[in-house]
């Protein structure tokens, strides 16, 4: 039993380093989310259709995040209704209106 | 390498819905990293969906070439698109509804449009308050010739009939989730008007696949969005259609707004030709510079109308004096202009560009604010350090 747990537990770690992995590379290496306790939720309601460079470079207020969290939810975006004000809140606090510029970055070669 | 049905099995979970899965996108799978081929040294504003800006020094020829061309995506580039598959459909209120391939489409008479082409949103970022959408600076607009079929043949070969007044692009842009699809209307005059066409050239090479390959709609003149790539489906309709791009996308109020401030739905009109705007595209914001002559230069356009003069200061607005247009121009191309500027003493110095077209339009000290951010063109500005 505890072979098999720490099976699940090394195929649960790989699955989500491949993860990782192929996030980034679905999304040019594109940076992550702003930590916190919504991240996973963001990452998984937003990212699905869009990579997070286009989230990053927002600077908005909470009322105009609650206009786009709904449009999205609206177009598709998998969002726990219990999750929607956390996930509303967390984008307002992390990219609000007083953050500084995210800086863009250039296409390499 | 991974497919994105692969990428959804990885990071999903299982928390990701089945509704939104997607077909595997072969371009996005092959790149890991930051790389666009043939987009080189743009700004990445999102790689997925593929938005791209031209860095001003960019904005500093007459034409541009393609791999500077800014790239404007609202959702997936279609993931497989075979030339010889390919069918543009013309439907709706026309008398001989038809289907064209690609090699119908190349037997109709062609003709070149130098066009520049800006995406509504250019400048949003410059807008204050700030708004929501792709954070634009100068550099999605870009100058090119266009060549393909005059959209008024084609539809004058299906017969327009008399209930027929807008005319509706559909192009093969993939729809992730429930997002509307990008479907847009422009009116029939602009439709008919002889510099509208269904481009399949850009420079004179095929449209890439960023660009719209293989075939475009290019309605000069007018904002980025109403050249709808990847065209698939041209449809004449009695009314402006109706959908999300058309309304409340891409719409300004009919009554001034003020920065902040609300817009009524029903009191607004689409975003149709281009303001008139200058940027500067050498020397940079925050550039050091040397020597006794310090040359100035950038492009200046108008939409619809034509370049009267660009002024240049260089002495933060307190005086002006007028810039040289280029040679070249082209009824909806922008002008490039230069000016060859003594500094007096080392030293700071804001260096602005102002633009005046033959509407009598001057581009304003702030831009017209609006909640989507379109058509930002204010006087632009530069601050250098010049050196001693």
């Amino acid at each position: 039993m505890f072979k098999g747990s720490g099976r699940a537990v090394l195929a649960f770690i790989v699955s989500v380093l491949l993860g990782t992995c192929a996030l980034r590379a679905q999304s040019g290496g594109a940076p992550d989310l702003p930590a916190g306790a919504m991240q996973a939720t963001a990452r998984t309601a937003c990212m699905e259709c869009h990579e997070s460079r286009i989230i990053l470079q927002q600077r908005l207020s909470k009322a105009a995040w609650t206009k786009e969290v709904d449009k999205m939810i609206k177009w598709g975006a998998v969002v726990d209704p219990k999750d929607r004000d956390a996930l509303i809140d967390y984008l307002s606090t992390n990219l609000s209106v007083d953050k500084a510029a995210e800086a863009a970055s250039r296409v390499g070669k | 390498m991974n497919s994105r049905r692969d990428f959804l099995k990885n990071v999903g979970l299982g928390m990701v819905g089945a509704s939104l899965v997607r077909p595997a996108l072969s371009w996005a799978a092959e790149a890991n990293s930051q790389a666009v081929p043939g987009k080189e040294g743009m700004i990445l504003r999102s790689f997925r969906f593929l938005d791209l800006e031209a860095p001003p020094e960019f904005l500093n020829t007459w034409l541009t070439p393609v791999p500077h061309f800014f790239v404007r995506n609202h959702m997936f580039e279609p993931s497989s698109l075979e030339a010889g598959e390919w069918r543009l459909s013309v439907g709706g209120e026309v008398e001989k509804p038809m289907s064209l391939s690609l090699g119908e489409l190349s037997k109709l008479e062609s003709h070149t449009v130098t066009n520049t082409l800006e995406c509504a949103g250019n400048g949003r970022a410059f807008h204050k308050p700030q708004l929501p959408g792709v954070q634009w600076e100068k550099g999605a607009v870009g100058n090119a010739r266009f060549t393909g079929p005059r959209l008024a043949d084609i539809l004058k070969r299906a017969g327009v009939k008399e209930t027929g007044k807008h005319v509706m692009f559909r192009g093969l842009d993939e729809v992730p989730g429930k997002v509307p699809p990008f479907v847009r209307s422009i009116p029939i005059e602009k439709a008919m008007d002889s510099d509208t066409l269904v481009a399949t050239h850009m420079n004179g090479a095929p449209l890439n696949k960023h660009h719209g390959f293989p075939a475009r709609a290019l309605v000069p003149g007018w904002i980025g969005a109403a050249s709808c790539k990847w065209l698939t489906e041209i449809k004449v309709l009695e009314k402006e259609f109706e959908g999300n791009f058309m309304k409340p996308g891409y719409r300004l109020s009919n009554q001034p707004v003020a920065p902040g401030g609300s817009v009524n739905p029903d009191d607004t009109h689409p975003v149709t030709a281009l303001n008139v705007k200058s940027v500067i595209a050498t020397p940079n914001d925050g550039a050091t510079v040397r020597g006794r002559v310090v040359q100035i230069h950038g492009v200046a356009w108008a939409g619809e109308a034509d370049i009267v003069k660009v002024d240049v200061s260089t002495d933060a607005g307190a005086s002006w004096r007028p810039a040289e247009l280029g040679k070249e121009q082209a009824r909806y191309a922008w002008r490039t202009w230069s000016h060859a500027w003594k500094p007096p003493r080392a030293g700071e110095y804001t260096v602005m560009a102002r633009a005046t077209d033959s509407q009598g339009r001057v581009q304003p000290d702030i831009a017209a604010w609006n909640p989507s951010g379109y058509l930002y063109n204010a006087i632009d500005k530069v601050k250098i350090h010049v050196q001693g």
